[in-house]
Order: C-alpha cells, then structure tokens, then sequence
C-alpha cells in the first residue's frame, strides 16, 4: 500500500508524519529475517554438517527430523510434555557429553522407551570415557522420566569427518 | 542430618586407608632394596606413585650400581606409546566379520542404524554442487540421516523364520468347524469391539480405550412380532434396517471390561422389556398402528360379508360353473373362512400394497389374488 493510496494529495503534510508515527496496520513482510540459516563467512570457513547444512524448509525433503514420536499426531496427547522433555534432554546432552558430540541428537520415542542417537567423536574421548558417560546418562534420564532411556551411539573418529561443507 | 553426617564419616574412613594402603606398598617396597636404601628412599619420596616402577627394574637390572635418574631429563616414550594405542579404534565389525554369519545374532533386535555393523555400502544425503561434501553423496560412515529413521534390519526372512518357531508353541488349531464367515457369524453372533492405542509415551493407559461395542443381527434373537417391534422402539436408531444389525456403544464405565458387561446387561434388558405386555399397550388403536393389519381393518369385514353374500346367491341361483369352488358348502365363522388359501393370498396382496406402496409387482400380485378371489375368468366380457 502505497502514500498516495493511503493519503490524497490534498490532505496537509503534517498528517503524513502522523500517520507514521502510528501503529501499522499492515502485515510485514520479514524479507531479511531468517532463522536456521547460518550466514556466509568472509573466507567460507566455517564448517557445516549435514544437518545444519539443510534449512528448516527442507526437513522431511533433504533431512528428516531429529524428534520422532507420536504427541503431535492428530488427536494424541502429551505435546508439551513430550517437548519439553525433549529440550531437557538435549540440554542434558550438550552439557554431558561436552566435546564429544559430532552432531545433533535425535530422540526417539517407541512405547515408553527413549533412544537417543548421536554421533560421537572420539578425537579427544577414551573408550571408557564414553562407556561411563553412556550408563551416566541412560542411568540419570532413566530416573528423572521415569522410563528407559538407551543411548545408541556411533562413534567417528573426528568432528573433521562429519563436514558436510564449508560457508 | 544424622545420615549426612554419617555418611561423610564413612568417605572420610574410606579414603584414609587408601593412603595408608599406598605408604604400606612404598614402604614394602623400600624393604625389598636393601642394598641401597638410602637411594630408593630419596626418589621414592619426591614421587611415589610414577617413578616405583622404574626403580623395581634399576634395582633388577643394575644391582651393583645404580643411576640416578633425574625425572624429566630422559624422555618416557614407551608410555606415551601405549597410551596412544588405547586411543585407537578398533577397525569396524563389518570389515571383521565373515560372510555366512548368522544376521541375527549381530543384529537381534530393532537398533539405530550402526555404520560400524552394516555390511552393505549404503548413502543418504543430497549434495546441490561440489562444494558439498566434495560432490558425492555422504556415504554411511558418521551419517546421522540414516540413524534417524527406523529401519528393518531386526525383520530379515531369517528373523522372521526365528520369530516364528518361537511363537508356534504357543498358537493352537483353528476351530475345525469354524471355516466360513456365515458359520462364525452363527455360532458367535455376538460381536464385541474394542479399541486399543499404542504410543509413545511412559505410560500404557489411554481413557480412549475404554470405549466398547457390541454388534448383533435382530434376527438371531428369538423374538415375535410384538417383541421385535418393542425392541427396535426400545434401542431407537441403534438398529440398522438395511442391515438388520444392533449396535450398542458405550465408554460410561472407567474400565473397557465394565463397558463390555454394562454393554451385556443392557442388551439383556432391552430383550426381556420387548418380551413385556404393559397395560397400556393394550389400548393401542387403529390410527397407532405402525402398519396396516388387514385383520383389523375393514377390509376384512367387507371381504366376508361379501363371500357371505356370494355363496346365499351360488346356492340359490347360480350354474356350476360360475360357483367359488373353494367356498365350502356348509357355514363357517369367520375365523376358518379367512384361513382359506385365496383369501390369505388377498389378505398377503393388500398388506403388501400398503406396507410396500405401489408398485409392479404388489399390484400384479393384487390383480391376482382378486381374481382367484372371485373367480373371475379371462374371457369374461363387462
């Protein structure tokens, strides 16, 4: 909607400012706000996996999801539960297996059991670091929900071999 | 603050021996080099617990002499070695594994995708140039798309073959008789529904699964035709008339096996209340009739008087021929005059015209069964 449209000419210009200094009526547009898309770095250094290669458009197109349960099925219960859960969990991971993960966790839900699946890079872990922090966590998520709670890891040997690309 | 008390006591015993156990071992050790005490006891104690070790062998190998090391002066290479070789990985189990392995026994059970394990070469991802993981598509190795979905690695023919000889103790015969649907249907006509729901969520319970129904056909019951009537008034539009089939539904009940038996007493109910002669439904009338009856109506009456009325004219005047042959010669009431077979034929032809409304065949039937009524003949000319 253009000036001329909202204000004919023959109003004084005094109205013209009014009227901008007031609320907008009109949906924006939000052209230049994105999120989930990280931006492009002077030298394309940065480096990407997959997952964060894809935007969020393309999930369920070039990537799947990374939660998998049936809360937000048509009809079914437990949505904020089951996220909220979720987001716990993810917190609880990132902090745990701080340095280690080589990507994203997806959790997935099948009856009452919760399997978590990452990858993990053994660059700077030994072995037996990673056998404790698997029964910690299991062990920990199993109490708190209540539920049993696997973790099913693969491991890389570095975070380098997970780059997808470089931006 | 009793317990937590006692419990930070018993840590603080708990460490206390350890470091007496440690002073015990440096202490055996130093009785084991008695040649030279003086030495082992000067280095034991600036480091205890790395540079024992090195001692136990400098006293072994050198027993007439011994040097002194200065830590840090000689390099540990050996060590280092070793350490880093607990680091390595140990190569992938589908490079180690033989090829006419059992599939089940490395994969028993349903799993996330374990690039390590699968044996086939497999890649998913899409790359748009080759700047993307250097123009090829990522193969499985540290690929987090093929362990998100759920895959049928645990369903192989051989799992199956395996699932299925475990579960075969426990399946019995089919009933030998039980062939055929219809047969199903007769010797169990009545049929319960429930509902259960699997998701994902800690607990098993769902108040959606409460909900019963139980389905049955209106003919299987012994009813006649009061009761019958009754019972599709008591249970309303419950009764599908195309199919002939009762269905009761109900989720009152907290429970879905109370369900099942409210839904049972119901039925039970509704079935002796239709077999129930109130009193007043006994002054139902004509205008109450939910169809017509010809033995009510007046039809029935003008039918027999009549019948009467021919038969005073065939006994006085009439030829042989013209006569109702059916018509007895002596005078019946009126309840064994209407069982004769053409007088049921009308009566079946009228109910039918009104019951079912007009068309082809009701009144064809109609034309007809007047015409046997009244012994009308095809060449008779009005």
């Amino acid at each position: 909607m253009s000036v001329s449209q909202i204000f004919p000419k023959s109003l004084p210009v005094s109205s013209f400012f009014l009227a901008f200094r007031g609320i907008s009526t009109t949906s924006s547009v939000c052209k230049n706000r994105k999120c989930g898309v990280p931006k492009v770095t002077p030298f394309r250094t940065h480096p990407l996996t997959y997952e964060e290669a894809q935007p969020p458009s393309k999930i369920y197109v070039t990537k799947g999801w990374l939660s998998w349960n049936t809360s937000n099925l048509y009809e079914e219960k437990r949505h904020a539960e089951t996220t909220f859960e979720d987001l716990i969990i993810r917190k609880f991971m990132f902090g745990t297996w701080h340095g280690i993960l080589a990507s994203e966790v997806v959790i997935k839900r099948r009856h009452n059991m919760i399997v978590l699946a990452f990858l993990a890079s053994m660059e700077h872990a030994l072995q037996r670091q990673v056998y404790f922090l698997q029964g910690y966590t299991e062990e920990l998520l199993t109490n708190w929900f209540k539920c049993p709670v696997k973790v099913e890891l693969s491991a890389v040997s570095s975070k380098n071999d997970v780059i997808f690309k470089k931006i | 603050m009793a317990s937590l008390h006692c419990r930070s006591s018993f840590l603080f015993t708990f460490h206390r021996p350890l470091t007496l156990n440690a002073s015990l071992v440096t202490s055996l050790y130093r009785q084991l080099h008695t040649t030279s005490t003086f030495l082992s006891r000067s280095i034991s104690t600036q480091n205890e617990n790395k540079s024992i070790p090195i001692n136990i062998e400098t006293s072994e190998s050198e027993e007439e002499f011994r040097v002194y090391e200065i830590e840090g002066l000689k390099k540990l290479t050996e060590l280092k070695k070793s350490k880093r070789s607990l680091n390595q990985p140990s190569p992938p189990r589908s490079k180690t594994m033989p090829v006419d392995q059992d599939w089940t026994d490395v994969w028993p059970s349903a799993s996330t995708f374990k690039w390590g394990t699968v044996p086939f070469p497999v890649r998913q991802g899409r790359i748009l140039s080759s700047s993307e993981n250097e123009g090829i598509v990522p193969s499985k190795y540290g690929n987090l798309e093929l362990m998100k979905p759920p895959n049928f690695l645990h369903l192989t023919p051989s799992h199956i073959k395996k699932h299925c000889a475990v579960l075969k103790d426990f399946c019995t015969q089919w009933p030998q008789g039980l062939d055929t649907d219809e047969k199903c249907r007769r010797f169990f006509p009545l049929e319960t529904k429930t509902s259960d729901y699997v998701f994902s969520a800690p607990s098993i319970r769902d108040d959606r699964a409460r909900f019963a129904s139980i389905k049955f056909y209106l003919s299987d019951l012994k009813l006649d035709y009061h009761a019958r009537d009754k019972f599709i008034r008591l249970v309303g539009d419950r009764y599908n008339k195309k199919t002939d089939e009762v269905t009761f539904e109900t989720g009152r009940c907290p429970l879905k096996s109370q369900n099942i038996e409210f839904l049972k007493f119901v039925f039970t109910v509704v079935y002796f209340e239709s077999w129930k002669h109130e009193d007043w439904e006994n002054s139902k009338e004509l205008q109450d009739m939910e169809q017509y009856f010809w033995d009510l109506n007046a039809s029935r009456k003008n039918c027999i008087s009549l019948l009467k009325k021919i038969k005073t004219i065939d006994e006085n005047k009439a030829t042989e021929s013209n006569r109702l042959d059916y018509l007895p010669s002596d005078i019946l009431d009126e309840d064994t005059l209407c069982a004769l077979p053409p007088i049921q034929d009308y009566k079946a032809a009228i109910e039918d015209l009104f019951n079912e409304g007009e068309n082809f065949q009701t009144i064809n039937k109609y034309k007809e069964s007047v015409k046997s009524l009244l012994n009308i003949q095809e060449n008779v000319s009005l």
